[in-house]
């Protein structure tokens, strides 16, 4: 324990802060040599600068995980769960869903959904899921190793989904399972919903500790409180700035500069990155430097990105002049920071981890578009229809007609997944949003 | 064009099922009460007994899809989902006067915003059961109750009657007696004579009846239960959300089989075996139940408790295999399918998955597979 203690502080201190030096070293360097070269023809902008930062810090935080078990508590956590409770016991929190994320990116996620279906877990279900499910059977990982978790937390308010997931996982892992279920919310939360979410945060604290082996420190949660919702302020503010016309970035841009706010929502770290990313983003209005090189049409994006077919998308809308300029997905993150008051940390934690876009009526789910159509200034919107994800996909066929009829804008559902590529068919995907950008010209 | 009727279901209406038009009207013109269509599958029944309102459960209609509504759901949803909407916003259920949607799952708890919030019920009353998930503990037990009472005044304001203590405590009296015989009939498989499609088809009746008409059929056909057993073929284990098409009785039974333990959602998953406690505070006692039901992958139950339960199940009827007969894209159930697969292999036992859209007839190759499983579990307990 003492060993594996000193070789995770070791990293965490000395060998992940040395990675990152050297890394932005090498990126210097790169930039010095590149200079004077003739600039690669490309429909996107220059490149945001504080890609390099939001690597290093994911690096950091996968490297640190491959220590972490045996020498601090470990969780493994839903992206929707009140992660500051377990940061401020001094937890190394993983993100499956994050994880899965960055293996869909590498497109390894046949070869996992595999192993996980050869044990019996159908292809209908979400790919996240089979992902992580069938990473832990093959003990494989493109972060090296995942540490092993002592606790599992999960909250429902994405989707009930991460709940039978979950479960799996603690039948697997043999670990506790804590759950915060938090009903869906018609119009406005009502009392005895954020009673029972108040409730199971009690309950959830007290699993939490007994395994942690610590009280918790009422002051340091205030801290962690307090970093979440600036994160979440900033992370806000950094989505904002594409308002602007050029955005100064790309939605696509923002589905991967979300994963601090995610994973890392609560630490300084992630707050530190994203006034980074702030300033760089207002230095690009200031500039008049777009996510694309000349954007003339503007997009919303509703659902989870399609992971494996990111630059694909992005280039053939970008090479049209089209920017996908805010997405439900990433504004999300945004929305709940709003809410948090480190003064009542588990009323306003109630309220806002319940008040999520995905425990919501379509009623409001519509409302936020056309409030985001309408502060973005979009001229269309693309609908990813997820195979995976039935809780963000039911009701997308009636928004689409919504969005059509009552702002006018144009549409389009895009059937896929965001995670399988063998669910999605990239020729016809690129005809149909060739045909879509057509309507636009 | 003649509208679907909620009696016209394919196979269902084979099975003896009844006439739900008919039985709704006599229900709202001779009886006076209210009717819900409920979607799938938990909800407080008892609430609604006692507060005088018919429930109608809307289980797809099996089949293809009742109406060009279908098109507002992706074909990667579930078919009892998808059907439901189809069924719902083509005008199908027109006869009652409200919808009641328990958030069994995402797919439901969609439609429970879908169709009230974007159209296809215009004029109908939607009420929710937002069942809390996972194991029972004390937050849960005090959200249940609370969500019970709002429910309550949701089905007062619907009704324009109080609901009454004394009403709830005799209707929590009449669905522990219901259920009881339910079990007994359950339990005493091997004892009843008729066949599965038969006892299933009385079984299914509840779905819409009134609960004290379901009760007196229910008790005369116990009555017909033997002193011994009269089951002579292999005894299964049955799974899975729910027996749709009700076909797959028939194609058991020419292969030799019977279901010998029963553990549909449908069904042996709503059979309460403790008895309510009517002494007490009757919403107390009706989140009770609700709480001491078997163990179900659409309440998030505990995976080693629903294994447990299988296991129990399993012995009692003295099953040789098991049947997993699911719905594609079923989240909820395809993500016990691994544990429950690795559990029954660790006690060697066959186990047959089979994923169904709710079609009104099984595809050809569905039966060979009945076949061949049942062929080969026979062979295993030496039972050709
Ligand atoms: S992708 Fe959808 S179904 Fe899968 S975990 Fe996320 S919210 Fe749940
Ligand atoms: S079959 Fe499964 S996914 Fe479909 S409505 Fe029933 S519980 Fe939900």
């Amino acid at each position: 324990m003492i060993t594996r203690r000193a070789q995770y502080e070791a990293v965490r201190r000395v060998v992940g802060p040395f990675l990152a030096e050297l890394q932005a070293w090498q990126r210097r360097y790169k930039r010095l040599r590149r200079r004077g070269g003739k600039p690669k023809e490309s429909p996107f902008g220059p490149p945001l600068e504080s890609v390099g930062p939001l690597k290093d810090l994911m690096t950091r935080h996968y490297l640190e995980g491959r220590y972490a078990d045996g020498a601090v508590p470990v969780a493994w956590v839903t992206s929707g769960f009140p992660v500051e409770l377990l940061r401020a016991l001094g937890y190394h929190t993983l993100y499956p869903e994050n994880h899965a994320a960055l293996c869909g990116v590498q497109r390894l996620t046949p070869e996992y959904s595999d192993r996980a279906e050869r044990d019996g877990y159908s292809r209908c279900l979400c790919s996240y899921a089979r992902t992580d499910i069938g990473g832990v059977l093959l003990d494989k990982t493109p972060a090296g190793r995942l540490p092993r978790p002592d606790l599992l937390a999960c909250c429902t308010n994405i989707c009930q989904t991460v709940l039978y997931w979950y479960r799996c996982l603690a039948d697997h892992f043999k670990v506790p399972l804590v759950l915060i279920d938090t009903p869906f919310v018609y119009g406005e939360a009502q009392e005895h919903d954020l009673t029972y979410v108040r409730d199971q945060l009690a309950e959830a604290l007290t699993t939490a500790e007994r395994v942690a082996g610590r009280s918790l420190d009422w002051d340091q949660l205030a801290r962690v409180v307090r970093l979440a919702q600036e994160g979440s302020v900033l992370w806000g503010e950094c989505l904002a700035e594409s308002r602007q016309r050029p955005a100064p970035w790309t939605g696509f841009d923002g589905f991967f500069h979300i994963a601090p706010i995610v994973a890392l929502r609560g630490t300084e770290g992630c707050n530190a990155y994203y006034r980074h990313l702030l300033d760089e983003l207002r230095d690009r209005v200031k500039k008049g430097i777009g996510g694309v090189r000349s954007e003339r049409f503007r997009l919303m994006w509703d659902n989870l990105p399609i992971w494996f077919n990111v630059r694909e998308l992005s280039t053939q809308l970008a090479e049209q002049g089209f920017n996908i300029v805010v997405t439900t997905y990433t504004n999300a993150w945004a929305e709940a920071g709003r809410r948090i008051d480190p003064d009542d940390i588990f009323g306003s934690a109630a309220s806002a981890y319940t008040n999520i876009i995905l425990n919501e009526d379509l009623d409001r789910r519509l409302a936020l578009m056309k409030r985001l159509a309408a502060e973005y200034q979009v001229d269309g919107a693309l609908l990813h229809s997820d195979r995976s994800c039935k809780p963000y996909s039911i009701g997308q066929v009636d928004l689409k007609d919504r969005l059509g009829a009552e702002l006018g804008i144009k549409a389009l559902l895009l059937e896929a997944d965001h995670n399988d590529p063998r669910a999605y068919s990239s020729e016809q995907g690129a005809t149909r949003l060739q045909a879509f950008m057509e309507g636009f010209q | 064009m003649s509208r679907p009727r909620l009696g016209a279901t394919g196979n269902m209406s084979k099975q003896n099922l009844p006439d739900r038009n008919q039985v709704i009207r006599e229900q709202k013109e001779g009886r006076g009460r209210k009717v819900l269509g409920v979607l799938p599958i938990h909800y407080p029944k008892e609430l609604l007994t006692a507060m005088d309102v018919l429930a109608v459960e809307i289980w797809g209609p099996p089949g293809a899809p009742r109406s060009a509504q279908v098109g507002r759901l992706q074909s990667y949803v579930c078919a009892v989902a998808r059907n439901a909407l189809a069924f719902v916003a083509g005008g199908g259920a027109d006869l009652v006067d409200g919808f009641l949607y328990p958030h069994t799952c995402d797919s439901i708890q969609g439609l429970a915003t879908q169709i009230p919030d974007f159209g296809g019920a215009a004029g109908k009353a939607a009420l929710r059961y937002r069942s809390p998930k996972g194991k029972a503990r004390p937050s849960l037990r005090r959200y249940l109750r609370e969500e019970l009472a709002r429910l309550a005044r949701e089905i007062e304001a619907l009704t324009g009657r109080a609901l009454d203590p004394e009403r709830l405590r005799w209707s929590l009296g009449l669905h522990h007696r219901i259920d009881s015989v339910r079990a007994e009939l359950l339990d005493g498989r091997a004892r009843f004579g008729g066949s599965d499609a038969e006892l299933y088809g009385i079984l299914r009746r509840g779905e819409c009846l009134w609960p004290e008409d379901h009760l007196s059929e229910l008790e005369r056909v116990a009555e017909r239960l033997e002193p011994g057993p009269v089951q002579k073929g292999t005894p299964l284990l049955v799974s899975g959300i729910v027996p749709e098409p009700m076909e797959i009785f028939d194609r058991l039974a020419d292969a030799g089989a019977y279901v010998a333990g029963d553990d549909y959602a449908a069904i042996g998953r709503r059979v309460v075996r403790e008895a309510p406690d009517l002494e007490g505070d009757p919403l107390d006692a009706l989140a009770a139940r609700m709480l001491a039901a078997p163990p179900c992958s659409t309440r998030s139950s505990d995976l080693g408790e629903r294994l447990a339960h299988l296991d129990w199940l399993r012995e009692r009827g003295g099953c040789a295999g098991v049947v997993l007969h699911t719905v594609k894209f079923c989240e909820p159930e395809l993500f016990d399918v691994s544990g429950i697969r690795s559990h029954l292999a660790s006690r060697g036992l066959p186990l047959l998955v089979v994923e169904g859209e709710l079609e009104s007839e099984l595809s050809g190759q569905v039966v060979t597979r009945l076949e061949a499983f049942v062929e080969m579990v026979a062979a295993a307990r030496g039972n050709p």
